[in-house]
């Protein structure tokens, strides 16, 4: 029994202090050798001096201390109905995901129930619409079927459409599965039901990242969707509308630089993936194989109208905007106004000779008239 | 709080001028948010080392206690001073509960006793989440320890809740009885920085006695010449539920007034009985050993065992109540002592079948683990699945959770089982240790049977106390030994007694107009069952004629000369005539027409192929109508039926002419079994 648990559950749910700034904590109390249990034995001197927390944020944390005991009781509920809760500093914490994530988004606490060694395993993830259409779920079947025979982990959110034919399909080919809950895990019942054999046997988890009693919302659906990509190392979409999950969901994985398949759709789909494709994730045919930009962008030409400014314009406005200091891609996109991807922009800076890079996340850069090699990239210690 | 100020408040809100040292050491400790383990005899003031700070601490004290009858005294104490205390139990009705449960969320409390099952109960988790906690208390300790005296599952929740608590957040685990091992244990699992606080276990007021017998008989009859004039009043424990009916009965026959008590009672009767044993109402109470621990009467002057308990510290825990207020209490133990055929000693036998029955088979196991790894199951469907008795499937269960090979999971409001994916095997090495363990300890309590040297100084010893003292007070020191002499006067008592005590059939309920019905005789005690069971199964033909005087005379002595209309008897399932025979010869003795109009609608399987009271509802529910029901109705029935087991067949049947307008149905059996040993 991890007498921690308490701690790391109040740490999680500790309200509007940014995920970002709990794993700072995390990271500096590995730095520093000392516990979670210390963390919140601390003097307010050593929140504020050592650990770089505002007024507001110390106020937060005191009023944990407070529920501790409280949580104590949830945290022994949980682990009394096999509940698993995954610290990520757990050696069972699934690493892709944090590797996706990163400090700025990983959760700091998993809840699960089932077979944890399948977060140790290849993954990849298939996304779509709750209302798609037959292809789409061919396509699903299709890239569970090829997941499944090549020993990877199918992760999906649960959701009607996609999600649920991703599942089974996951287990009609004696694959193994994530599912990832749009809820606390306590309110998962019928599920648990439903998919208790495979529970039991090894081939299904379950995973949420929010607090185990909460109920599904929109809200917590679409936080949901950043997980489902994190956990997974490649990513599948099968069909997307114009808004909503999948197409929020893409859009930011594209952000995070992910590589993104989407199905190329046929002529009469009415439905986002040409868009999406257009925006940068890589186009697949209904097997799954990959095809080239050119041969699908051909059909863009009919359906979308190209950007009429002309791209030497572009490159010399980021360059000028370069010299006056230093931007991220997406502060250079909003700035200037361009129809550049923030992707296209970071690759276009990357390679450029004039301009410098500093690798601090998110990427910046610069023009080397303007480089003073002020910012050194900091150590890290901690697997982030 | 230095003692000095704490010392005034004690004043203040108790009454009481001081501390003892080892009261302050534990109070001092807590205030610092440590953890304590206090070891101290019955009497000596545990309950002040957590009732004082709690009403020092901010939020709310939870004391997690097995005992109800403790709760429901201390409660009412405590208000008494003022403090706001309550306690959420089963006695309670679920609305009183969770009244009290909002009270406590709402900070209205200070001190909240709790029975630790209640941490399986959704309501209550949902409310601790929420609550402002301060404290919490593990009375009696020593039954979170398999290697205790009363290990209780439900505790294992509570040390995995305390496990979890914040390091700082005081903790403290109270017990009288505690063998080193069994300390050890408990500072293990508590762990944290606990420390251990033990006292000196001697009751000098004691006065121990051993009486050894060559003969049951001789046990009724020593008591019934000696118990009138034992001082005050106290407590019988018999080993079984139907031995207290017995001595009750048996009691109640010579003009001494007594009571039985056994966990079969509901809430209210021990409530009452309990209520009546405080304000003296009877010489004793006869009871299993539900009864007892966490009494609060001071002046409870004797303890008479006529079994002996499973150990040496049950035994010391059981007698432990007696004599609270320091002044002689007498603590008396029988032992039958005649050896069987294999060289056992007859009272050897009792706690030895309850070790070696104390757990089921490793195949029930295995029956339990293949229905949990189809889908998840609650208890009775557990039941329903395997044909296991309930108290089977509450052991299995207890020993998989234990085991982590199975899960206690809430779905909504219910609870079901689930089998693990990491599951382990089963281990039954363990059951195999604690077999071991348990026999050992029924070695040592032999041990204090046949001692020839000072009884309490053994206690002690086994106790781990090792404090010196000089123990005196026992019938190998200074006191006489009690003999038995057998009376004719007592010996034609009893016969007369066995002559005409009958066995109740308890099955009244509010729905139905059955009324609580008479056995001729228990189906295991005497020669009856024997009698039955050649008939029944041995092609033995009817049923003698002694079965039939026997029950008439049951019959008069229960219903007396009251009228019926007619004797209706249950159909057979697989033993021909014997009933319709019998019940003919009873219309004929006595006079009261006959009917053959009750009939079963399908075939029903015999009651005893099933082990638990769900299957047998099941077996007959329904099964059962009655052809031409208005020659019935607005009459009052006898109900024959020759074996009374779960009492599910009588019932359902009573339901049936209930609902055809039967104004009383009187049952009326030739042997009821004991706790379903058919």
């Amino acid at each position: 029994m991890n007498k921690e648990l308490s701690y790391w559950v109040t740490l999680a749910h500790l309200p509007k202090i940014k995920t970002r700034v709990k794993n700072e904590i995390i990271v500096r109390l590995f730095e520093q050798q000392k516990t979670i249990i210390d963390f919140f034995n601390f003097t307010e001197e050593i929140w504020k001096n050592k650990f770089d927390l505002s007024d507001s944020d110390i106020s937060i944390i005191k009023s944990g201390i407070d529920e501790l005991p409280n949580n104590s009781f949830l945290v022994e509920s949980l682990l009394e109905q096999g509940y698993k809760i995954l610290p990520i500093t757990s050696p069972d914490y699934s690493p892709v995901l944090k590797k996706n994530l990163g400090r700025s988004f990983a959760p700091p606490v998993l809840y699960t129930k089932g077979n944890l060694q399948i977060l140790k395993e290849e993954s990849i993830a298939i996304v779509g619409s709750r209302k798609a259409n037959e292809k789409s779920l061919l396509f699903t079947d299709n890239i569970a079927k090829i997941a499944s025979e090549n020993y990877k982990v199918v992760v999906s959110g649960f959701a009607k459409g996609v999600d649920k034919q991703a599942l089974d399909s996951a287990l009609k080919y004696k694959g193994h599965s994530i599912i990832v809950l749009p809820q606390g895990i306590t309110t998962f019942k019928s599920g648990f039901k439903k998919y208790y054999k495979q529970i039991i046997d090894g081939d299904v988890l379950v995973l949420s990242t929010f607090h185990p009693k909460a109920i599904w919302s929109v809200q917590l659906a679409m936080a949901r969707n950043p997980i489902i990509y994190g956990l997974a190392k490649e990513i599948y979409v099968a069909e997307s509308d114009y808004k909503g999950g999948t197409w929020s969901g893409v859009i930011d994985g594209l952000r995070k630089k992910r590589i993104i398949y989407v199905r190329k759709p046929e002529l009469d789909e009415k439905n986002a993936n040409l868009i999406l494709i257009q925006k940068g994730a890589k186009p697949v045919d209904i097997n799954g194989n990959l095809l080239k930009y050119e041969t699908v962008n051909k059909k863009i030409d009919i359906r979308v109208s190209e950007p009429t400014q002309n791209y030497n314009e572009i490159e010399s406005k980021i360059i000028n905007l370069l010299k006056k200091g230093i931007y991220t891609s997406k502060s250079i996109v909003e700035l200037l106004k361009i129809d550049w991807s923030t992707k296209k922009v970071t690759n276009y800076l990357k390679n450029h000779k004039d301009v410098v890079t500093i690798n601090k996340k998110p990427l910046k850069f610069t023009h080397t008239s303007k480089q003073e090699n002020k910012e050194q990239p900091k150590q890290q210690s901690f697997d982030f | 709080m230095n003692r000095f100020e704490a010392e005034r408040e004690l004043k203040r809100i108790f009454g009481f001028e001081k501390f003892y040292d080892e009261q302050w050491e534990t109070i001092e400790r807590l205030f610092a948010g440590e953890r304590v383990l206090l070891i101290e005899k019955t009497g000596f003031g545990k309950s002040l080392c957590y009732q004082f700070p709690a009403t020092q601490f901010e939020g709310v004290t939870v004391i997690f206690s097995p005992l109800i009858a403790l709760m429901r005294d201390q409660v009412k104490a405590l208000n008494d001073k003022g403090i706001i205390a309550r306690y959420i139990n089963s006695e309670q009705s679920k609305e009183e509960n969770s009244q009290i449960i909002q009270e406590a969320l709402q900070g209205q409390i200070k001190i909240l006793y709790i029975a630790p099952e209640r941490q399986e109960n959704i309501e209550w988790i949902e409310a601790a989440r929420k609550m402002n906690l301060s404290m919490v208390v593990i009375d009696e300790a020593h039954t979170i320890s398999v290697w205790g005296h009363d290990f209780r599952p439900a505790f294992r929740r509570i040390i995995n809740l305390v496990k979890l608590l914040p390091q700082n957040f005081p903790v403290l685990a109270t017990t009288a009885t505690a063998t080193e091992r069994v300390q050890k244990d408990i500072e293990q699992q508590i762990s944290g920085n606990i420390t251990t606080i033990r006292g000196s276990l001697i009751r000098e007021n004691f006065e121990l006695y051993v009486i050894k017998v060559g003969l049951e008989d001789e046990k009724l009859i020593w008591l019934a010449e000696n118990l009138p004039q034992l001082e005050g009043t106290g407590i019988i424990y018999t080993g079984t539920r139907v031995n207290t009916e017995i001595y009750s009965r048996w009691f109640e026959f010579l003009g001494i007034t007594t009571t039985e008590y056994n966990a079969g009672l509901d809430a209210e009767s021990r409530k009452e009985i309990e209520t009546g044993l405080m304000a003296n109402k009877w010489k004793a109470v006869i009871s299993t050993n539900a009864l007892g621990m966490g009494i609060d009467k001071s002046d409870i002057r004797f303890i008479i065992h006529t079994q002996i308990p499973a150990s040496p510290i049950h035994y010391y825990q059981e007698i432990g109540r007696a004599g609270r207020d320091g002044k002689p209490a007498k603590l008396i133990l029988f032992y039958n002592n005649t050896k069987d055929k294999k060289g056992i000693e007859e009272d050897y036998k009792l706690p030895k079948a309850f070790i070696d029955g104390g757990r089921p088979s490793i195949k029930n196991y295995q029956q339990v683990i293949n229905v949990l790894k189809q889908e998840p199951l609650g208890e009775r469907q557990i039941m329903k699945a395997t044909n296991l008795k309930q108290t089977q499937v509450r052991v299995i269960k207890a020993d998989l959770i234990e085991q982590g090979i199975i899960k206690e999971v809430l779905y909504g409001r219910s609870k079901k089982y689930e089998y693990q994916f990491d599951a382990p095997e089963l281990n039954t090495k363990s059951f195999e240790e604690l077999r071991n363990q348990k026999l050992k300890e029924l070695n040592s309590m032999i041990e204090y049977v046949n001692l020839t040297t000072s009884r309490m100084k053994f206690l002690c010893d086994y106790l781990g106390d090792n404090t010196p003292h000089s123990y005196l007070n026992c019938d190998n020191t200074n006191l006489p030994k009690y003999t038995i002499s057998i009376k004719d006067e007592y010996l034609e008592k009893l016969k007369e007694f066995r002559e005409t005590f009958f066995p109740v059939l308890k099955v009244e309920s509010k729905n139905s107009n059955i009324i609580n019905g008479i056995a001729a005789s228990y189906y295991g005690v005497s020669s009856v069952g024997a009698a039955i069971h050649r008939s029944k199964y041995e092609n033995g033909g009817d049923f003698p004629d002694f079965l039939l005087r026997l029950t008439l005379k049951a019959f008069r002595k229960h219903y007396g000369n009251e009228k019926f209309d007619c004797i209706i008897y249950v159909p057979p399932t697989e033993s021909g005539d014997l009933v319709k025979n019998f019940a003919e010869k009873l219309s004929k003795v006595l006079k009261i027409p006959i009917s053959h109009n009750l009939v079963k609608t399908s075939e029903t399987k015999p009651q005893k192929v099933f082990q638990n009271s769900y299957l047998k509802k099941d077996n007959v529910s329904g099964k059962f109508d009655y052809q031409n029901p208005d020659e019935i109705a607005g009459k009052s029935v006898i109900l024959f039926d020759d074996i009374f087991d779960s009492g599910a067949t009588i019932k359902e049947v009573g339901n049936l002419l209930t609902k055809y307008g039967v104004k009383k149905i009187a049952p009326l059996v030739i042997a009821r079994t004991v706790g379903g040993d058919i």
